[in-house]
């Protein structure tokens, strides 16, 4: 070998040292990752404009100029506008019964405040849109969208000197937003935590690299170790996207009870659920999720139903720190989240894993 | 939050146009997005939002929508649809 495999053009591009990028919702991560020689992208998007803007000024004092990115949502479909009045009135009344009776069995409270439910329609668009005009402002250095094209933003962006990056599910999705020039895509793959597309990561990874050209590809979906980096790079990707590997790290600020329970979760203890939003995502299991799976149970409904139905009980558990119901979106990976590392000791385990997994194949630089 | 600026428009050469949607969107009630994906005819209809503009095309004959969604024409970002003719 005549290069470090771990210098990439992800690297080129961010003026970083490691291809690792951290997708995170606690600032304390994103900040020890990015002094550790990553790259870190904090997920706002249920955050108000104002907090946004101070989210990125907490941030820029802390990292003495180094870049950093800010994931926003955006949508990429949206039904007729709705009250969120008209749609809980469609709610069945037998499934409205079937969430309480899970609740009373489990004896899950109800929350203590009532809950944010946020909105859609044309308003969520306007909130989006408001989210944009703080990022360019401020003019982050890496603008993400986790779901819909950033396209439309590409030469305002640009202009502010800001990168712009798009999360794909699909490999069209991808080849329409490299032709329309961001700066990098991140491929997800299904072992993802959350919602994702119904590629494997092995996949999408290696059919978006094949036609990315120059644009860095950035594999996303169950990596959480310097195994899954080397493989990533191999497949062609530039880096890394990581979420689930951070959740039970130091600096997070997710509850102690979730993390300990991620730490002691392998990739089996995750499960892909329809009854959380009406949409299959990947959570940990939880007697929520494994109700909504027995014969008696009614369908699960379509979002924002299902959503909407299952709010109180995700609250209610969260308020009560109820260990026995509580759950977090977790990738297929978290088997490998065994400790409660900080930030900078996550980084440099998986470098220095993914540099023996390349020596031990094609060995290594002197 | 006030509404944005929306400019609506009509594309003739759209109208009756298949086509597919790579939808989705932030869930209510949480941090998580989700995907939806929908198969159907273009109107025509766009909407123009903001400046720079975000456009929004509706789509109605939905052929392919998620499991019992409720409406019968959806609003698609310009950049997530897919025509099926091309």
């Amino acid at each position: 070998m005549t290069k470090d495999p771990l210098h990439t053009k992800l690297c080129d591009q961010l003026g970083v040292e490691f291809p690792i990028v951290a997708f995170t919702h606690c600032k304390d991560v994103a900040v020890a990752v990015i002094n550790s020689g990553g790259f870190a992208v904090l997920g706002e998007a249920m955050h108000t404009p104002e907090e946004i803007a101070s989210d990125i000024k907490w941030m820029k004092d802390r990292i003495d100029g180094k870049p950093f990115g800010i994931d926003l949502v955006l949508p990429a479909s949206a039904p007729p506008e709705t009250t969120l009045e008209e749609i809980t009135a469609k709610i069945p009344q037998e499934h409205m019964d079937y969430k309480q009776s899970v609740m009373d069995k489990y004896d899950c409270p109800m929350p203590k405040q009532q809950v944010d439910l946020h909105q859609w329609g044309g308003l969520s668009l306007a909130h989006g849109r408001a989210q944009l005009e703080v990022l360019l402002d401020e003019r982050v250095p890496v603008i993400a969208s986790g779901l819909g094209s950033p396209a439309f933003l590409l030469e305002a962006a640009h202009e502010r000197g800001c990168l712009v990056w798009g999360l794909v599910g699909r490999t069209r999705q991808a080849k329409r937003q490299i032709e329309a020039g961001v700066d990098a895509v991140i491929a997800q793959g299904f072992d993802a935590a959350g919602h994702t597309g119904d590629m494997g990561t092995l996949s999408i990874v290696a059919e978006v690299a094949a036609i990315a050209g120059d644009t860095p590809i950035i594999a996303a979906g169950g990596i959480t170790t310097g195994r899954h980096l080397a493989a990533a790079l191999c497949l062609g990707a530039s880096g890394v996207w990581t979420g689930t590997l951070w959740l039970a790290s130091r600096e997070s600020d997710v509850d102690m009870i979730i993390k300990e329970r991620l730490v002691a979760s392998e990739a089996a203890d995750t499960t892909w659920s329809d009854s959380v939003s009406g949409f299959t995502m990947r959570v940990l299991k939880n007697p929520w999720t494994e109700e909504w799976k027995k014969p008696e149970a009614p369908d699960p409904l379509p979002s924002p139903y299902q959503m909407i139905l299952s709010a109180d009980y995700t609250q209610g558990a969260n308020d009560a720190r109820r260990p026995d119901l509580m759950y977090e979106a977790s990738g297929q990976g978290v088997g490998f989240v065994k400790e409660m590392k900080p930030a900078r000791q996550i980084v440099s385990d998986m470098v220095e894993e993914a540099l023996t997994v390349f020596d031990d194949v094609v060995g290594l630089p002197d | 939050m006030a509404l944005l600026d929306v400019r609506p428009g009509f594309d003739p050469m759209l109208t009756g146009k298949r086509a597919e949607c790579d939808g989705g969107g932030i869930l209510p009630g949480g941090r998580y997005a989700a995907r939806q994906e929908f198969t159907g005819s273009l109107t025509g209809e766009f909407r123009d939002h903001g400046n720079p503009a975000w456009r929004w095309y509706l789509m109605n004959e939905l052929t392919q929508k998620p499991d019992n969604y409720p409406h019968e024409t959806v609003w698609c970002e310009s950049e997530s649809l897919f025509l099926l003719e091309e």
